[in-house]
């Protein structure tokens, strides 16, 4: 690829990219350098193979390039599909890589002699002045502001809060002692005291807690086996009443206790 | 090599005006998410505020074609930068989230083709999902973030295409920034094209193809080869990522064809003829031998198209009332905007006479030409489709294909108009501003329902954390405490059993879940059809919104119980033998109809 200087930019943005993509913990970082990978340069790379002899303009080969990496993406995880390993961040990076190089490498041999890029006869600058680009950051900061304002949750005074209740056989780990969970999630809007009363088969009595929950926060309860005289399954019957209607059972659920594993 | 020097025109400014544009509808959304009103004129004002100064500055002969090709993407950006103002951070569109699930599905198991109980046509189609995968996989993004990214490159290179092909087809800068500019008019662009959708990666592609297929014909015959091969490549993904867009290409390649032989009377390159018959080979191969099911998803809604026209011309069916009323917390669509919306329509059929004058006039040799007359006449053929109720959707969608057609037809019909009253070229540049705009604004309100247009609460913050609506709880929950077992819910819930649910989950009517999650009383054949689908748990929801996949997601507000399904709808589940009740939230009950060990 030598004397192209632009084809071997791309090979080695693509394999830069491709080795820090997957390996960045913060996933912002991570796009910055995934999008090049996946989103320009396959696209840049066959369009510049495809065009080697008979270069484009500018505005047509980059929307090639943004066009064709769709296309690559749509059709790579078909290919992928097929080979061993299946779709995944290395088979992926390799994928994308080995197009990028692949095109590059067909363009500097195609093209009949050494070129700056395919589209590049012309070299444009783009020339701003301070209140222009005063004017474009405050484009980006007004974008910026709309999307924070987005992605900030809120408040909303008129959303009907409510709690959930729920009663589970116990989790897998659990599942050997046998029994069940109940839970109470709220997602009320202010904190709420509960009573739970939970009734197990015929057996005597209530047991009865009582808790106050903050929005967005789950109680969990776990209740041991219970073997019925009969040897049939023992049902539990759990009722939720908040603290400021006492009487009226607000949530009900039912079920029955599982039985212990041997 | 020579080296110029260009100034960004008014691009800054209109920039900041973009920027101003997102802002407010940000604001309006916000307002609207924490249920202080519905402030629709602020939206509004938002979207004028984006889209008004790039028509008027497009209208004007000043400017480069640089300026303007960076000014139609801008638009494309920021009016798509709407609908993620609108969202953010959830799907809430009811194919979102079964596209989205397809998406996890591929993450998860690694390989394509995983099924998805709602649309199983979907994964068939999978170009979509595995581009999205591609970022999923590489940088641990969540199928929304990558799901928007990928949608976001897609409008943008769908923009800029547009722009390059009526940049080829009519030979002028000005023409192609203000046809490309119109087609964000259309009524799909604003919410219903920018989802997170098969269709919304296949349309860009379709673009290329006819962009790559306009320059391949304006090049010597050596030439013709290489813009063959993002012919082909894009034909390919096209077909892999959506099936009535591949149809679509297909009709398209067809048209161009005739018409190339209509005005040259030659079969020989660049009639494309050979990719209209390599489309439509590859298209039928993946319909009969990868998605065949794709048939029975199709096939009910196309002959319920049929079907319904004809009983709406022949008076057996009443036509279908427009602006229908949706969420009673918002009201039916207010007195004005339906106007605004006629007026969009008025404006767009003024227009069409004297752009057709004018493309028959310059461009009746051009074969691209004739086919986007004709897609324009087609365009208003479909509008009276909206009058069939099964015929809606069928005319709606074939309007984001046809208004390509109709754009190139209208930026001449502005042309004409700038002629005309040529005395007077800033208020003539103002006034067509205003008409695109009202176009813009009118179809929007068309094509997307008026109590949809902004965000509701689906997660709130209270006493500093936050709380989730619930059917989110409801899908939350599942997600984290039932490990196996299929679902069966309403539309709404069933979508979020998808995601974040990740369940198997049926809803609708094929097979009957709908009728049995909406019936007061368990009907002899209800549980034999759940226990053949292997539906273990049921998901009795008494909202009405609950069968409303654009509706039934968000909090319920005013502390309204009025209009619930009627009690039975749950209580009759608690009759079945062995059934546990495992859940309830007030409105949402789950049934575990295996509860008994």
């Amino acid at each position: 690829m030598r004397g192209h200087r632009d084809l071997r930019i791309a090979a080695a943005l693509a394999l830069v990219c491709a080795l820090l993509a997957p390996l960045l913990p913060v996933e912002a970082l991570s796009l910055l350098f995934a999008l090049p990978l996946a989103c320009f340069l396959p696209g840049y790379a066959l369009a510049a193979a495809t065009f080697a002899r008979r270069p484009i303009e500018r505005p047509q080969l980059l929307l090639l390039s943004l066009g064709l990496s769709l296309c690559v993406l749509a059709l790579g995880a078909l290919l992928l599909n097929y080979l061993p390993g299946g779709i995944g961040p290395v088979s992926w990076a390799v994928l994308l890589v080995l197009v990028v190089l692949n095109g590059c490498r067909v363009a500097a041999l195609r093209r009949p002699n050494a070129r700056a890029g395919a589209g590049a006869a012309t070299k444009s600058s783009l020339r701003l002045s301070g209140t222009a680009a005063g004017l474009l950051i405050g484009a980006l900061l007004c974008t910026t502001a709309a999307l924070a304002l987005t992605f900030t949750t809120t408040s909303a005074k008129h959303a009907d809060g409510f709690t959930a209740l729920w009663l589970l056989p116990p989790t897998p780990r659990d599942a050997p002692q046998g029994g069940a969970r109940i839970g109470v999630n709220s997602e009320e809007q202010k904190p709420v005291s509960y009573r739970l009363q939970v009734r197990v088969g015929d057996r005597p009595g209530e047991n009865v807690r009582r808790f106050s929950l903050d929005p967005g926060e789950t109680r969990v309860l776990k209740l041991g086996p219970s073997a019925s005289a009969s040897g049939e399954a023992v049902a539990v019957r759990a009722l939720l009443f908040r603290g400021e209607k006492p009487a009226n059972a607000y949530r009900r659920v039912s079920g029955w206790l599982a039985e212990p594993s041997p | 090599m020579s080296h110029s020097r260009f100034g960004p025109g008014n691009l800054p400014a209109i920039a900041l005006a973009t920027g101003a544009g997102l802002l407010l509808c940000a604001v309006a959304n916000t307002l609207a998410r924490s249920t202080d009103g519905y402030p629709m004129v602020l939206y509004w004002l938002g979207v004028l505020l984006i889209a008004a100064p790039i028509f008027y500055r497009l209208t004007a002969s000043a400017a480069t074609p640089a300026e303007r090709l960076a000014l139609v993407c801008l638009l494309g950006l920021a009016l798509f930068g709407v609908k993620v103002l609108r969202d953010a951070p959830l799907f809430t569109f009811s194919d979102e989230l079964v596209h989205a699930f397809n998406a996890n599905q591929i993450g998860d198991h690694h390989h394509l083709f995983e099924a998805n109980s709602i649309l199983k046509a979907t994964p068939y189609y999978p170009g979509l999902e595995g581009a999205t995968s591609s970022l999923m996989a590489i940088t641990g993004l969540s199928s929304y973030s990558a799901g928007m990214i990928v949608v976001g490159f897609a409008r943008l290179t769908m923009i800029g295409a547009l722009y390059l092909l009526f940049l080829r087809v009519g030979g002028s800068a000005r023409v192609a920034g203000l046809a490309a500019a119109i087609y964000t008019c259309n009524f799909n662009f604003l919410f219903w094209g920018a989802q997170y959708s098969y269709e919304s990666l296949a349309l860009p592609l379709l673009v290329i193809i006819m962009m790559a297929l306009a320059e391949r014909e304006a090049v010597r015959r050596e030439a013709l080869r290489a813009w063959a091969v993002p012919v082909v490549v894009a034909i390919t993904a096209v077909l892999v990522t959506h099936h009535l867009t591949s149809y679509a290409t297909v009709g398209i390649l067809l048209a161009l064809s005739l018409a190339y032989w209509y005005v040259k009377r030659s079969w020989q390159p660049p009639n494309p003829w050979r990719f209209a018959i390599f489309a439509g080979v590859l298209a039928a191969a993946w319909l009969l031998i990868v998605a065949s099911s794709t048939i029975g998803y199709l096939s009910p809604v196309l002959s319920g198209a049929v079907k319904a026209i004809f009983h709406t011309l022949s008076g057996e069916a009443p036509p279908r009332q427009l602006f229908q009323k949706g969420n009673p917390a918002v009201g039916a669509t207010p007195f004005a905007a339906r106007a605004v919306a006629v007026l969009a329509i008025a404006v767009l059929l003024a227009g069409l006479p004297f752009g057709l004058r004018e493309v028959w006039r310059r461009h009746r040799k051009q074969p691209f030409a004739l086919v986007f007359g004709l897609a324009a006449l087609a365009f208003f053929a479909t509008l009276a489709l909206r009058l069939a109720p099964a015929a809606w959707e069928t005319g709606n969608r074939a309007g984001e294909f046809l208004f390509v057609g109709l754009a190139f037809v209208l930026a001449y019909a502005v042309l004409a108009a700038m002629r005309r009253w040529s005395s007077r070229p800033r208020l003539t540049r103002a006034l067509l501003t205003a008409a695109i705009s009202l176009a813009l604004i009118g179809d929007a309100i068309s094509g997307w329902p008026w109590d949809a247009q902004l965000a509701r609460p689906l997660k709130v913050s209270a006493s500093g954390k936050t709380i989730v609506s619930p059917p989110l709880a409801m899908a939350e929950w599942a997600a984290h405490d039932i490990a196996k077992g299929r679902f069966a819910a309403p539309t709404a819930d069933a979508n979020l059993l998808l995601v974040p649910g990740n369940k198997a989950v049926l809803a609708g009517p094929y097979p009957d879940v709908e009728d049995i999650l909406e019936d007061p009383q368990l009907g002899g054949w209800q549980l034999p059809l759940l226990r053949r689908h292997k539906l273990r748990y049921v998901v009795s929801d008494r909202r009405p919104a609950s069968s409303d996949g654009l509706r039934g997601y968000y909090f319920s507000t005013g502390g309204s119980t009025e209009g619930r399904l009627p009690r039975g709808v749950t209580a009759k589940f608690e009759t079945v033998p062995g059934a546990a009740r495992v859940y309830s939230n007030g409105p949402i009950t789950v049934f575990d109809l295996k509860g008994r060990p």
